[in-house]
This record gives structure tokens, C-alpha cells and sequence, in this order.
């Protein structure tokens, strides 16, 4: 619309001159667009695409004399047929339903909270928005020292809370803790980001709907089941969604504290993925794994669009 | 609902005051202060801990409430950490990741904010196609690419350099899709008169749209400063030296020893905190925000 008003302006300008101005401006737009395209492409497109030609064969990350082969869906049947990767996914899972509940749960009640009628209401919201920012690996070392065993701070609590009936519990080096432990620090560290958005999620329920529950003679507990949680059936959908994907990209506190162990009790699909393939250095059975990833990512987003579409 | 279907036309006020009486804003608030002190209490410890040069009275004061009290602090620990050279080089990692993080960020926001300008008013064909292309290659995670990525970067001999860790990151779909939400709703008069003015595309965008976008770029540029100080799976793989390796690695391997050197690792923790919490402070409601938009756009 505008480059005909460029052309159309009043000034004495010759047609050849207007034509060699509107090129400028085209090859101006695809210079300014082209940095981020040619980046995306080489860094996201040929790693992705390369990704699949590389499951199809045997290589590995750094080449052997020996030449790589092509072994069709070789790789895939391998890592399916794998129980480790099946202990993996299983605990991504076990992750998955730990987490949702704890933290979830953690970020609502904390989001009603602050949505009240509350001093100083700010300066909480920031003080529980402090574990979001603390990055992965000094989460680590914190929790870390917590979970010490056998007099750590959280097994002094536990002791305390169960008149010492409750022995003190080796959290990240016994089989059956030590996922739980990997879901609290988690649950600590990611719970403020899921506050934010509940809150912002409360602050579009229309004050009407709770006068007029209250004019109805409803309770509070009535009201937050009746119309909080209804309202909130978007935020609670893409709260899932979001830690659901989150829970199956599962990596860096894994990676940190256990390493997978102990005997596989915390091994995860990313830590598997880099144990084939950095560790032991098989690229194509790795990008085997990738792409397993990759398809599942790609189920939950695609089911998060379809329930979302759902109703406006 | 069940049972109290008379309206009470005062029902507001009677539960409001009886409320009142009830809980006071101020008790009300110190429920909140004990429930924030002990979700926070560990951030206080760290810092505390931190402050302890002996590594075995950290673990043996860890199990009572000395964990929260130092009694002769000491900056020692920090001393020892923060060196330049070394086995574990804190100091070397803390600069190689603020050396990281502003190349990333000025870059990022730069690369993305202009694509994304063309991609919403510029004028070549095919803007359309590239955006869905982008949209497309958003849902492709991080995880699923760096194996190839890291092949890749092996090939041409840039593994252990700093351009291995800010190139491959410079430019994001989630963040050109961003900045083309807000660029898109910028009235197209503003875009006219720029036009009229005789302004450049590039003109436009640096003098006309860009002060207008400070809110949005603020965003894109807390987002992807969070982001770069995290990298963890990356740099593990592709730095193998002192030389590139960033702190978030570098803390990391304290771990994985028998002993591990409790007093050492909190004051790193704490190296590595300082800078993000000193920029929360600052900018507290612009984090907030910035992550609110990339839960509700992403």
C-alpha cells in the first residue's frame, strides 16, 4: 500500500530514480532478514535434517578409519529394544506425574495467595520468584547439601517431624528416593514460573462472577471450586503441557547429581541420548534418540494446540 | 450451592467484616513472610555457607540451626575460587560466560528484532512462507539437534571456542516470533509517515521502531540472557578446556568426586547467582513480565 504512495508522490522525481530507490529498499529488507535466516538454517534446519540421515547409519562422533555404514532403521530398533531407554522413558513419566501434582500444586495455592488483598503484596511476589532465577547448577549445590546423608538439614527435619521413627534416608543414593529427590529440587526451582502465570491467569477472572457467588450465599471454598478453578482451565492445560515437555527434555539435575544412577533409578531420555552419544561416542544411535524426542515433543505440542483450540 | 439458596442482601458486608476480624491484612501478611522465609531459606544458606572457609564444619552445621548463622565470616573461599588459572578456574568461567552472554544477547536482539521487522512491514515475497518455516522450527527442541550440531562443529575444528557457544544461538524462532507480535501491532500510520518521509527500510526500523520497542526488546533480552547464563548441555559437550568453558559447567564438576569441596562450590554458586539476582533487583517487574509473555506467546 505504501510503496504506491512512495511512487506517488508529489515531488519531481523521474521514474528511473523511484525504481532504483524502491531495489535499494528490497535488497535493504533482504539483507536485514537474511543473518537470522542463514543462522536458523545452519545451527536448527541442517542439524535437525542431518539428524535423521545420521540415525540411519552407524557413525560416530568422531570417524573411524573404518567407513560409516548405512544400516537402515537399525539404530531405532536397537534403542527400542533397549531396556535402559525403556527405564528411561518410564522414569521421565514417573518424573512427569511426581512433579505435576507437588508443583503445580505449589504455584496455585502460592498464586492465591498473592492475589489477595495483601501488604507488601510486590515484594512477595518477588521473593517467590527468586528460586525461577537461580540457575540449574547452583540449585544443585544447594539441594545437594539438603539432601546429605545421614545428618543433612532435610533428613534433620524428617527425623524431628517423625519423633525419629523415620531413619535418616540416603535421598539421591537410594534407588527408590533418589527420583523424588531430582522432582523436589524441580518442583523448588521451577514452581515460580507456573505462580506467574496462575496469577496472571486470576487476574483475568472477571470480579463479577465472585460478587455474584457471593450474593448467592457461596462460601469461599465453593467459589474457588465453582469459579476459580473453571476459569482457569486454560492456564491449568497450558501449565500441564508446558511441564509435561519440560519433564522429557529432563537433563541438567540429572546430569549434575546422579548421572543417571543409581543403577538407572534416575536415568532420563536426554541423559541417555548423551551417554550414547558423547560418552560412547554413537552418533547414529543417539540421533536415533533425538528423533524419538524430537516425535514425542511434537505429540504434545500438537495435542496442547488441539485442546487449546477447544474452546476460546 | 446446596442449601443456601435465600439471598441475603448484606452478605457482602457481614463476610467481610466478619473476615476482618478474623484475619488482619497484617497477620495475613506474616503467614505469607513465614511461608517466603522458608521457601527461601535455601538461597539464605547457600550465601551464609558460602561465608565458611572450613569445607567440613559447612557439612557438620548443615544439620542444625548454625547452618543459618556464621560466626566469623570470611571471604577466603571466594579468594580461593575466583582465580583466572587452575584446576577449576572460577574466576576464568565467570568472565567466559559474561563475555558469552552480552555477544549473545546484543547479537540476538540485533539478528532477531530486524528479522522480524521485515517479516511484519517489509515487502519481499515470501515473508509469509519464512514465518511459518520459523513457527514450524520452534516446536524442534535444543536436546534433539546438538548431537548433528556438535558433528557439525567438530568437522570444522571449532570445538573449545567461544563463537561454538554464542553462533548456533544468535538467532531464534521463539524470539523473531516475539518481536513480529509486537511489531505487528504497530500502527501502520507510524510505518506510512516514516515512508513518506523518504526512510529506508532500515531507517525505519532502526529510528522509527526500535525506540518504540523497548518493552518488547527488554523481554527478548532477559529471556535470552536467562537462557545463555543456563546453557549446561552444550558447553558440556562442546568446550574441553579452561580456555571456552562457562561457570554452569564449571560448578558442575565440583560433582562427581568423593569428596566434594562444599565451601568452594557455594562461593562459586554464589559467583554465579550475584550477577542475575543484581539484575532481578533492578529490573524485578520487567523479569516478571518477560516470562509471562513467553509462557502466554510461546
Amino acid at each position: 500500500m505504501s510503496s504506491q504512495m512512495t511512487s506517488a508522490l508529489p515531488i519531481a522525481r523521474s521514474a528511473s530514480e523511484g525504481r532504483r530507490k524502491k531495489r535499494n529498499n528490497r535488497l535493504q529488507e533482504v539483507a536485514m532478514l537474511l543473518p537470522a535466516c542463514l543462522l536458523i538454517a545452519l545451527f536448527l534446519l541442517v542439524p535437525f535434517i542431518s539428524s535423521f540421515q545420521i540415525a540411519l547409519t552407524n557413525q560416530r562422533l568422531i570417524p573411524r578409519p573404518v567407513p560409516t555404514r548405512f544400516v537402515g532403521l537399525g539404530n531405532f530398533a536397537q534403542v527400542l529394544s533397549d531396556p535402559e531407554f525403556w527405564t528411561a522413558l518410564l522414569n521421565v513419566v514417573r518424573f512427569t506425574l511426581m512433579i505435576l501434582p507437588i508443583q503445580c500444586g505449589m504455584a496455585l495455592a502460592l498464586a492465591l495467595l498473592l492475589n489477595q488483598k495483601l501488604p507488601f503484596r510486590n515484594f512477595f511476589r518477588g521473593v517467590f520468584f527468586l528460586p525461577a532465577i537461580t540457575s540449574m547448577a547452583v540449585v544443585c549445590v544447594i539441594w545437594a547439601t539438603l539432601f546429605q546423608y545421614p545428618a543433612g538439614p532435610l533428613n534433620q527435619i524428617l527425623s524431628f517431624v517423625t519423633f525419629g521413627f523415620a531413619g535418616p534416608i540416603d535421598w539421591l543414593g537410594d534407588t527408590r528416593f533418589a527420583m523424588l529427590s531430582i522432582v523436589l529440587l524441580s518442583a523448588w526451582q521451577a514452581y515460580g514460573f507456573q505462580m506467574i502465570v496462575y496469577l496472571a491467569g486470576l487476574q483475568n477472572i472477571p470480579e463479577s462472577l465472585y460478587e455474584a457467588a457471593r450474593l448467592d450465599g457461596a462460601n469461599s471454598w465453593q467459589r474457588f471450586w465453582h469459579i476459580t478453578m473453571p476459569s482457569l482451565r486454560q492456564t491449568h492445560i497450558f501449565v500441564l503441557i508446558i511441564t509435561t515437555i519440560q519433564a522429557f527434555k529432563l537433563f541438567v539435575q540429572v546430569n549434575i547429581l546422579t548421572q543417571g544412577g543409581p543403577r538407572g533409578s534416575t536415568n532420563t531420555v536426554v541423559q541417555y541420548m548423551f551417554s550414547a552419544g558423547f560418552v560412547d561416542q554413537r552418533l547414529g544411535l543417539a540421533s536415533a534418540v533425538s528423533i524419538i524426542l524430537f516425535l514425542i515433543v511434537l505429540v504434545i505440542s500438537l495435542v496442547q494446540r488441539f485442546v487449546m483450540r477447544d474452546r476460546p | 450451592m446446596s442449601g443456601s439458596a435465600t439471598i441475603k442482601p448484606h452478605a457482602v458486608k457481614v463476610r467481610s467484616t466478619l473476615l476482618g476480624l478474623a484475619v488482619s491484612d497484617l497477620v495475613k501478611a506474616s503467614a505469607v513472610a513465614i511461608i517466603a522465609l522458608v521457601i527461601v531459606s535455601p538461597l539464605f544458606l547457600l550465601l551464609v555457607a558460602s561465608l565458611k572457609p572450613d569445607r567440613f564444619q559447612i557439612l557438620a552445621d548443615m544439620g542444625s540451626f548454625r547452618a543459618f548463622w556464621v560466626s566469623d565470616p570470611s571471604l577466603q573461599n571466594y579468594r580461593d575460587v575466583a582465580t583466572l588459572d587452575g584446576s577449576l578456574p572460577m574466576g576464568r568461567y565467570l568472565i567466559n560466560s559474561m563475555i558469552i552472554l552480552v555477544i549473545t544477547v546484543c547479537g540476538g536482539i540485533l539478528i532477531n528484532s530486524m528479522a522480524a521487522f521485515v517479516l511484519a512491514w517489509g515487502r519481499i515475497p515470501g515473508r509469509a512462507l519464512v514465518l511459518t518455516l520459523l513457527i514450524g522450527l520452534y516446536i524442534v527442541p535444543q536436546e534433539s539437534i546438538v548431537l548433528p550440531l556438535l558433528s557439525l562443529v567438530t568437522k570444522v575444528g571449532l570445538t573449545d571456542s567461544f563463537t561454538a557457544q554464542i553462533l548456533p544461538w544468535l538467532a531464534s524462532p521463539l524470539y523473531i516470533f516475539l518481536l513480529y507480535q509486537f511489531f505487528i501491532q504497530i500502527p501502520q500510520e507510524i510505518y506510512d509517515a516514516a515512508v513518506i518521509d523518504g526512510a529506508s527500510p532500515l531507517r525505519i526500523y532502526w529510528s522509527v521502531f526500535l525506540p518504540m520497542s523497548l518493552p518488547a526488546l527488554a523481554t527478548v533480552a532477559i529471556l535470552l540472557g536467562i537462557e545463555t547464563w543456563n546453557q549446561y548441555l552444550w558447553p558440556l559437550m562442546v568446550t574441553q578446556t579452561n580456555w571456552s568453558r562457562p561457570i554452569s559447567v564449571g560448578i558442575a564438576s565440583y560433582f562427581g568426586h568423593d569428596s566434594v569441596y562444599w565451601n568452594s562450590a557455594m562461593a562459586a554458586s554464589v559467583l554465579m547467582m550475584a550477577p542475575v539476582l543484581l539484575f532481578y533487583l533492578a529490573f524485578q517487574r520487567w523479569f516478571v513480565s518477560s516470562f509471562i509473555s513467553s509462557a502466554v506467546k510461546g
